[in-house]
């Protein structure tokens, strides 16, 4: 067994952490002071970062369980990244009460309507709570599991870990596929009551996979600047990892596109009006943004073999796409509060920070605790020789 | 590995085989591959086989000439079902034909090693499936000999193609398919062919492996040049996997027949070829290998690894069912919502619940390791998906038809004996282009076969 205290994370990520929170919170604190003049905003700018950080953290997740079942050497650099991330879903929990709060201002449907009968069942405020109650509970069970096996890993070196993560990643991923989809429906696709597409659920899952994945390649490279990830990482480590970024933006296209074009050419009145207000009064020039930096910039970068494996190049790139994702997210929300005016407030940018410090802050508190390697697992000689993909 | 390292889990303690059999060499590899070719007579149980598949593809000939003589009528499509056994006939044999194209372009990029035995005869499958499918919607178009109209050629009639229209498009996509895999099935049986020409033993087939292995010396220049154009080929036929089956899926989707027009249907259509794919592959190799002794090459970690690869897409494609209903049910849309219910209990309903079963039910069993490692099981099993997707493709032709905006326009589909002539003698044609090519053709790759012996020998512990 490697020595785990080797692998420990140095002061930095300390000093992270209590920046992270400083700035976090300060920024959230002039947020409820926006609250005061504008409530209705603030909640559209709350969901708008709520959406982002719970869906990055559920990213981790999935990728963490994707590893667990698959393995290579791609997922052991990342795992504790991972894990970090997927730990931070109790704060995503508590931050969803103060959203639910403010469901007035931010979902129409919670005042009477004249809606089909189906959707009055489904979009029923207790039975909304149920739901996100479930999902948190299913996503807590998942993200606690997984991690404290991976830490008993770290302190025996059982190899049945290994296969208790990998068997509990199977069933995992199925759950986080049907929670995953319905609280895509719940939070983001009844902003437009009456409105559905069946892939939407799909189209979620696949932002928060790419969210998660650029994120954590980011927080891998600068890491690399410090011991111990300096000495350990190598170019194809960051290959493979350029080589999963690349494939994620293509399904998040591929995905995007197939919606579009469907709706596109059945124009239907229950569905187009969803595209017309993010194609109208301004927000068209988000979409066009979304298609050449969450695609098309991405993209071309990404074939090159040069790029992926220079970790500095591959972390700017995957900047950018966290940042687009927060771009996608509120071209898919903020239409619904404007449509057909273009309309950003502060807020829209101060919230997502906020919150982001906040996170930050738990993200970085979990991974000072653990080796920054999975130290337990038999495979990491794999990633340490370097001789075997 | 280093001598003080942590010793990794060796192969039985993963409790995974290995990817090759125990004691190959570059020479043993090599014989018993090309024997089956080169050496071995005919077996009865091939020419019984043979002569099945033979039978069944000149029932095919039989009914297409029938079909040429009386037109289109002799099927069982009318207003309102005018798509019928053609169309789905065409999607099923799309589907399975994507598995080779997975196999040989996608898990090369993805370096697993474990595709070296399956690929060269996915990759046949493949073509030979294309090919099948390549029948329906020529057959379909009523005057088959007008073929040509579908492509923009300067006309001076003024015809020119719909490009709007997503069955133009497939004219494309599914040209371009077999295109591609074409040329990659054969560039990887170049080097194969220059063995086969070094060690026949007739005159005959010297000269005709000869020619086709195209002047190949096997020499260090070759070599590279084989290996960049190999991954560039790879490289191009990737994405087609997923995009002809996205074009597929367009041709419903594209439309605003109920239970056509959804968005979910790309991704889950891909998902379904690549389920029905690695199906048929799984129905072929379980008794090729049995036949031909090949145990050692297609060991149980291919058979569990496509297993593996059936119940993932299996259960996109189960979500994809799910996400219909629930949609038909939440958009309190009265067209969705009736499709979604005529489907599961209209006079249709006896194929909607096969299919739940098929391609839903029954594969869970996949979970297990168990039936993941039971050949006959796993034969069976991969039947059943094989069956399950054809039944699919049927329920979301048929039933979206028969009833849709206007019940006074309301009717029945039933299938006549050339709908199924021509579909049982469509497995003809595909079964006889396989019979001869694992007759003539090495099956598996023997120069990909023998790197894996080096590098198994090199003391990888895959």
């Amino acid at each position: 067994m490697i020595e785990p205290a080797a692998y420990m994370p140095g002061p930095e990520m300390n000093r992270l952490q209590w920046r992270a929170l400083w700035i976090g919170v300060a920024v959230l604190g002039v947020c409820i002071l926006g609250a005061f003049r504008s409530p209705a905003q603030f909640f559209h700018s709350y969901l708008l970062a709520f959406l982002f950080w719970t869906g990055m953290a559920l990213g981790c997740l999935a990728i963490a369980m994707l590893h667990h079942l698959t393995g290579g050497s791609w997922g052991m650099v990342i795992r504790r990244l991972l894990e970090s991330g997927s730990r931070t879903l109790p704060l995503m929990a508590l931050l969803f009460v103060p959203l639910f709060f403010g469901r007035h201002w931010i979902y129409s449907w919670t005042r009477p309507m004249n809606l089909p009968r189906q959707q009055l069942e489904y979009l029923d405020v207790r039975f909304f709570l149920t739901r996100a109650v479930l999902y948190f509970v299913v996503w807590l069970a998942l993200a606690h599991w997984l991690g404290k096996w991976s830490h008993e890993q770290d302190r025996t070196g059982d190899r049945r870990l290994l296969r208790k993560m990998q068997w509990l990643s199977g069933p995992g991923l199925v759950l986080y596929g049907l929670t995953g989809t319905f609280a895509a429906v719940d939070w983001m696709m009844s902003l437009e009551p009456r409105w559905y597409s069946s892939i939407f659920g799909l189209l979620i899952i696949g932002g928060q996979v790419l969210s998660a994945m650029a994120f954590v390649i980011v927080v891998l490279v600068l890491l690399t600047a410090y011991q111990p990830l300096g000495r350990v990482l190598q170019p194809r480590h960051m290959h493979n990892l350029g080589k999963l970024l690349l494939a994620f933006v293509m399904v998040w296209a591929y995905l995007s596109f197939s919606q579009l074009l469907i709706m596109w050419s059945g124009n239907l009145p229950e569905e187009i009006p969803w595209y017309l207000h993010r194609l109208e009064g301004g927000w068209r020039w988000v979409g066009v943004l979304l298609i050449l930096f969450h695609f098309a910039l991405p993209f071309f970068l990404l074939l090159s073999r040069d790029l992926k494996r220079t970790g500095p190049k591959l972390a700017l790139l995957a900047m950018l796409v966290v940042v687009m994702r927060m771009v996608d997210l509120f071209w898919l929300t903020a239409p619904e509060f404007s449509p057909g005016r273009f309309h950003i407030h502060w807020m829209d940018i101060a919230a997502p920070v906020g919150m982001g410090g906040v996170w930050l802050a738990v993200f970085a508190w979990h991974l000072k605790t653990r080796p920054l390697l999975p130290v337990g697992d038999p495979y990491l000689a794999v990633v340490l020789e370097g001789e075997h993909e | 590995m280093g001598a003080e390292g942590p010793r990794l889990p060796t192969a039985a303690e993963r409790r995974r085989p290995p990817v090759i059999g125990p004691g190959h060499t570059f020479a043993t590899v090599t014989d018993k591959i090309s024997t089956i070719v080169l050496t071995r007579p005919t077996t009865p149980g091939w020419l019984a086989g043979f002569l099945v598949s033979f039978s069944l593809m000149m029932l095919l000939f039989y009914a297409i000439g029938y079909l040429l003589l009386e037109g289109v009528g002799v099927w069982g499509i009318n207003i309102p079902v005018g798509w019928g056994f053609a169309i789905v006939n065409f999607v099923w044999w799309i589907g399975i034909g994507h598995a080779g194209t997975l196999i040989s372009a996608i898990l090369l990029l993805l370096n697993q090693k474990w595709r070296t035995s399956i690929n060269r005869f996915a990759e046949a499958m493949t073509l030979f499936a294309v090919a099948s499918a390549g029948l329906f919607p020529l057959l379909h178009l009523g005057r088959p000999g007008l073929f040509y109209w579908l492509l923009p050629y300067p006309s001076t009639m003024g015809v020119w193609p719909q490009f709007r229209s997503p069955l133009v498009w497939d004219v494309f996509a599914v040209s371009t398919y077999f295109t591609v895999s074409l040329l990659f099935w054969f560039v990887g049986l170049i080097p194969d062919l220059a063995t086969l020409r070094d060690r026949a033993e007739t005159r005959a087939a010297r000269i005709l492996y000869g020619i086709l292995a195209m002047g190949w010396r096997g020499s260090a220049m070759h070599w590279h040049r084989y290996q960049t154009a190999y991954l560039l080929l790879a490289g191009l036929a990737a994405p087609l996997v997923v995009s002809v089956h996205t074009v597929v899926s367009l041709d419903f989707a594209v439309g605003i027949i109920p239970g056509w027009h959804s968005t979910i249907f790309p991704p889950y259509f891909v998902a379904g070829a690549i389920y029905s794919g690695f199906a048929m592959v799984l129905t072929l190799a379980i008794p090729l290998r049995a036949a031909y002794g090949l145990e050692d090459f297609i060991t149980m970690r291919h058979l569990e690894n496509m297993a593996k690869v059936m119940l993932a897409t299996g259960l996109i494609v189960a979500y994809g069912y799910a996400m219909e209903l629930f949609m038909a049910w939440y958009s309190g849309n009265t067209y969705e919502g009736f499709t979604a219910w005529n489907r599961i209990v209209g006079p249709y309903w006896p194929a909607y619940w096969a299919l739940i079963l098929c391609n839903v039910v029954i594969p869970q069993l996949l979970w297990f390791k168990r039936v993941r490692t039971k050949v006959p099981v796993l034969f069976v099993l991969s039947l059943t998906v094989n069956l399950g997707m054809w039944l699919e493709r049927f329920v979301i032709v048929v039933t979206s038809l028969h009833r849709d905006f206007l019940p006074s326009s309301w009717g029945m589909y039933t299938a006549t004996r050339w709908d199924w002539a021509v579909f049982v003698g469509s497995m003809g044609l595909f079964l006889t282009l396989l019979f001869l090519f694992i007759r003539f053709l090495p099956m598996i790759s023997i120069f990909e076969m023998r790197e894996l012996v080096s590098e198994t020998e090199a003391g990888s512990s895959d």
